[in-house]
């Protein structure tokens, strides 16, 4: 099976691609209409859910992720303690929030240069150490956090250990067409029978909140791409492919590195802000070493070097962990699974992952499309091949 | 050069039949006394086929040469015959299948490969590097063989306690070669011997490793780019180019080729 | 925040004039520092083991340890061995796990791309620490030492103990006994062999797969060994050797990640720097902060730490 041969740029392959983007994008928009109500299925006898919340928490770790990768995947630095980036955000807009009565979306301006900032001090120390010392000093820093969250000095602000309670709710504006959509999806039939036909008002909160992420997200992604295409992105690899070959072709190493890492700090802070927004709740031992450990895992599972990847990472990193926990008896069986049992699960999945597609997840499924939708490459137009006889 | 020193016992019908083969043509190859037999090799690097089906053969005491352009994949070829590259196809030593054996097993049965860029232990010292290279012997002569090897090349008894990664490219292929063979191998794969070494010293090794045959009667592969000293030691040689075999004869009639003259010799 | 709090301290003057020139509660905490550090050490040991053979930090070092620990539990306080035959059982056992758990997980892999398998060994972190979870449950018990806490040589309050001088103790055998086994026996040349060139290890001859597993064998019985020294100081529960693990990795980034000697001055280093920070400028919840900044000012300096050998890169 399989469809027909398209040339890359084709008419046909662009076609494809534009009903490809076209589905992703319904299906974005769909799904939270579908789920509003948690979704619930039951497999070999334990109960699943997928909450609009989930969604909303995995596209947060999406953009996460993504600053990671514009850090370690692209310009090769290895930084194990994005959840710093990630918790700074978060704060910084639950105190703006909480103590200056700012809107969740305006204390972006303040966290993307305020992080980007930070980045860039913090890309200085990684000019000199590389590799797997940066690594394990970012960990290490990663760690850090909550303690310094928890400081005496701090708490009237952070809240302590007792964490942030953010005292604003985002409400849908009237002009969002959340009704109108509902009652539109409802109207389908078939698909309709899914759709509530009233919403109550944290459902439309929920959904509201969902589209608010989305945009931010792809706002971030588009961002992200268009500057990871360009000269910066090439720059990037050149560093992480060889550095010494990239000094000697005139690539300001140390602009270059630095920059790298106030952009995956600044997007990393904007997944912070987004954590926020979705929980209205900050804590200390949300962003420690186990957020760390979470976003290096999406990433590698996603692919450190892909912007899709990412997307894939995030929804690993939010639904395994989650559908592991409510795993409560062993499928198929009826012995009782009690205990950090999603832990395990967790942990087999993630080698399973890294067994079936060592290359990650993204490249898994393109590699999966490749089988499926032939893409015949198209060499650049002036190359000229010199054939060996000649 | 004491090469009874070395142990190594020499084997007087190997010789003989290695004489004889010298003047017989492809045909009679086809005999007991192939070494080594390869059939249908194929190798490749993920997707990129690079070897498309080879066929050759060693006679057991014989020095042969791959000669073959830049990229032709003759450091392939050598890295299949140690189960270094993924392979299909047949490769027998001494009747016996080595196709899917790991390396460090094909290494214990005797054949020791010289990579292309050395490969030596560079943090570990000389002694070590040659300690390691009879790691699977478990006889009492490995400290006269390191002996004999301080002796033949002298800068490496000299440096024996500094560490590998501190000495020339040169030396460092001497180091390599020794290494090598310090497992006493019955086939020793060659990859460039004499890149990086001075002319002087390239035809002292080559002497070397034609003594080494002479007298312990190694079976050789060498991949050359000197092809005027290596068919000049060689008995049988081979030409590859772009994963197929495309020519195969006596070194001595090679060297008068014509395409080989004018696309290996040079003149 | 550590200047804040700096200054805060340093404001403050006649606490710290007092206890700086508290001669008895420098030499307690340096003792203190001595002896933590030691256990940091070992588990950093475990660490540079694995990273020198195979170019990665293996994640999971701290739950094998903590599995360990947890072996020694059954052995010395169910079972009712003698402690330090307890240890050796438990440091056997988990050798074994190691073993096991690189024959299954680890070897599969080519070695030489290390994103799969950081990636299986941050799976097994998982595992394990659940697992211990599972079976043991989140209650905290307490597990005997090896040594006795009286003190030999004391000073005021400053107390030399039993404890500080077999952690200590343990450590350098451990190293000696390392050093001997690496330079001296022909599994250890293989392991060295492994560690400096994979691809001209296995043209050798050498077996790459049971000489790396006998590598995480040994790492493992060290982890045992360190988590049998620093719990009793603790408590035992299953989130214990995280906290030390990471310590132990800022000893190893701090010695050097591929020198053995390095891990150790690196865990001591630690070790008192955290006791002494932490008591002269009160910053007890700062330890961790107070290790990075350690690290921080060390590597800057040396960027390979203390011994760790720099790798030149080529064009
Ligand atoms: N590790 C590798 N991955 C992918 N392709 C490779 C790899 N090594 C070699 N190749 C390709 O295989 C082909 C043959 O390479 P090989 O090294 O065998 O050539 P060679 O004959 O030894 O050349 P040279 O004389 O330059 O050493 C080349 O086209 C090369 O690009
Ligand atoms: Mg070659």
């Amino acid at each position: 099976m399989g469809l027909a041969l398209a040339k890359e740029g084709s008419r046909l392959h662009r076609r494809r691609q534009v009903i490809g983007w076209v589905l992703f994008a319904l299906v974005v928009v769909v799904i939270p209409f579908l789920i509003a109500d948690t979704y619930s299925a039951t497999i070999f006898g334990n109960r699943y859910t997928v909450g609009l919340g989930n969604l909303s928490q995995a596209i947060a770790f999406m953009v996460a992720i993504l600053g990671l990768n514009i850090a370690t995947g692209y310009s090769g630095q290895l930084s194990l303690g994005h959840s710093f980036f990630v918790g700074s955000g978060a704060y910084l807009t639950a105190v703006l929030v909480n103590d200056f009565h700012w809107s969740y979306l305006s204390t972006l301006v303040v966290v993307v240069p305020g992080l980007f900032l930070f980045g860039v001090l913090f890309g200085l120390p990684a000019l000199r150490i590389q590799g797997l010392y940066l690594g394990l000093l970012t960990f290490v820093m990663a760690t850090v956090f909550p303690s310094i969250i928890r400081l005496e000095e701090l708490a009237d602000r952070t809240g302590g250990s007792n964490g942030l309670l953010i005292g604003s709710d985002l409400v849908a504006p009237s002009w969002a067409p959340t009704e109108t959509v509902a009652e539109w999806l409802h109207s389908i039939p078939g698909l309709g029978a899914r759709v509530p036909d009233g919403f109550t008002s944290r459902q439309s909160e929920a959904v509201y909140k969902y589209f608010l992420l989305v945009i931010v997200a792809a706002v971030c992604f588009w961002l992200v791409r268009n500057i990871l295409v360009g000269r910066v992105g090439r720059a990037l690899i050149a560093i992480r492919d060889n550095q010494l070959g990239a000094v000697a072709n005139g690539i300001n190493l140390a602009a270059y590195k630095t920059l790298s890492f106030g952009l995956s700090a600044a997007v990393g802070g904007v997944a912070g802000t987004m954590l926020a927004m979705h929980s209205g709740f900050v804590g200390p031992d949300e962003f420690g070493f186990n957020l760390a450990i979470l976003l290096i895992v999406g990433s590698i599972v996603g692919g450190v070097a892909t912007l899709h990847g990412a997307v894939a990472g995030g929804l690993v990193i939010q639904f395994v962990p989650h559908w592991s926990g409510q795993t409560q008896t062993l499928p198929g069986t009826d012995i009782a699974l009690q205990g950090p049992y999603g832990g395990v699960i967790l942990g087999v999945l993630l080698i399973a992952i890294v067994f079936a597609l060592p290359s990650g997840a993204a490249n898994g499924f393109r590699q999966l499309k490749a089988r499926f939708m032939p893409v015949v490459p198209q060499a650049p137009a002036r190359s000229v091949i010199v054939s060996p006889d000649a | 050069m004491n090469f009874t020193a070395m142990g190594f016992k020499s084997n007087q019908a190997v010789a003989d039949t290695q004489n004889t083969q010298d003047t017989q043509d492809v045909d009679l190859l086809q005999c007991d006394s192939e070494y080594l037999k390869v059939c249908g090799l194929r190798a490749a690097y993920g997707d990129v086929g690079v070897l498309h089906g080879i066929d050759f053969s060693v006679a057991k005491g014989q020095i042969a040469v791959i000669l073959g352009a830049n990229g032709a994949g003759k450091t392939t070829t050598l890295r299949a015959l140690t189960g270094m590259v993924s392979t299909e196809g047949s490769i027998r030593l001494a009747g016996e299948e080595l196709v899917g054996e790991p390396t460090a097993e094909i290494v214990r049965r005797g054949v020791a490969h010289v990579p292309q860029g050395r490969g030596t232990f560079g943090d570990m010292s000389v002694e070590e590097n040659l300690l390691v290279g009879a790691f699977v012997r478990n006889d009492k002569q490995v400290r006269s063989d390191i002996a004999y090897w301080y002796q033949t090349f002298p800068v490496l008894g000299e440096r024996r306690n500094q560490p590998a990664g501190s000495l020339s490219g040169g030396e460092q292929q001497m180091l390599a070669i020794a290494r090598a063979l310090m497992l006493r191998p019955s086939l020793l794969l060659l990859d460039e011997p004499s890149l990086g070494l001075a002319p002087m010293v390239t035809r002292f090794l080559f002497e070397q490793l034609k003594a080494s045959n002479a007298i312990a009667g190694t079976t050789m592969l060498v991949v050359e780019q000197n092809a005027g000293l290596a068919l000049s030691v060689a008995s049988w040689a081979y030409v590859l180019e772009a994963g197929e075999m495309v020519l195969a004869g006596p070194a001595c009639e090679l060297a008068v080729n014509d395409k080989v003259r004018r696309a290996y010799l040079g003149y | 925040m550590l200047f804040c709090r700096l200054a805060t301290t340093l404001g403050t003057f006649d606490i710290s004039l007092d206890k700086l020139s508290d001669g008895e509660l420098w030499l307690a905490q340096f003792f203190r520092g001595l002896s933590d550090g030691a256990t940091y050490a070992s588990l950093a040991l475990a660490l540079v083991m694995i990273y020198k053979s195979t170019g990665f930090i293996n994640f999971a070092q701290g739950s094998l340890a903590l599995l360990g620990v947890y072996l020694v539990y059954v052995f010395s306080v169910e079972q009712g061995l003698p402690i330090a035959v307890a240890v050796v059982c438990a440091m056997v056992a988990s050798a074994l796990v190691a073993m096991f758990i690189e024959r299954t997980f680890i070897r599969p892999f080519p070695p030489n791309n290390v994103l799969p398998l950081v990636i299986v060994t941050l799976g097994l972190l998982l595992i394990i620490d659940s697992a211990v979870g599972i079976v043991w449950q989140f209650r905290t018990r307490s597990l005997p030492s090896m040594f006795s806490d009286s003190a030999p040589i004391q000073w005021g309050i400053a107390r030399l103990t039993w404890r500080t001088i077999g952690n200590l103790g343990a450590v350098f055998v451990v190293v000696g006994l390392l050093y001997v086994l690496m330079a001296r026996t022909k599994i250890g040349l293989a392991f060295r062999a492994v560690s400096s060139n994979l691809e001209s290890a296995q043209l050798m001859g050498i077996r790459v797969g049971s000489t790396l597993g006998f590598g995480w064998a040994l790492a493992a019985a060290i982890g045992t060994l360190s988590g049998a020294l620093v719990v009793p100081d603790l408590l035992l529960e299953p989130s214990v050797m995280l906290r030390v693990l990471i310590f132990s990795l800022a000893a190893a980034a701090l010695g050097g990640l591929d020198s053995m000697v390095g891990a150790v001055l690196g865990g001591l280093v630690v070790g008192l720097t955290r006791n002494l920070l932490v008591t002269f400028l009160d910053l007890s919840e700062l330890a961790l902060a107070t290790a990075v900044a350690v690290i921080l000012v060390v590597l800057l300096a040396r960027p390979t730490g203390f011994l760790g050998t720099v790798r030149r890169e080529r064009v």
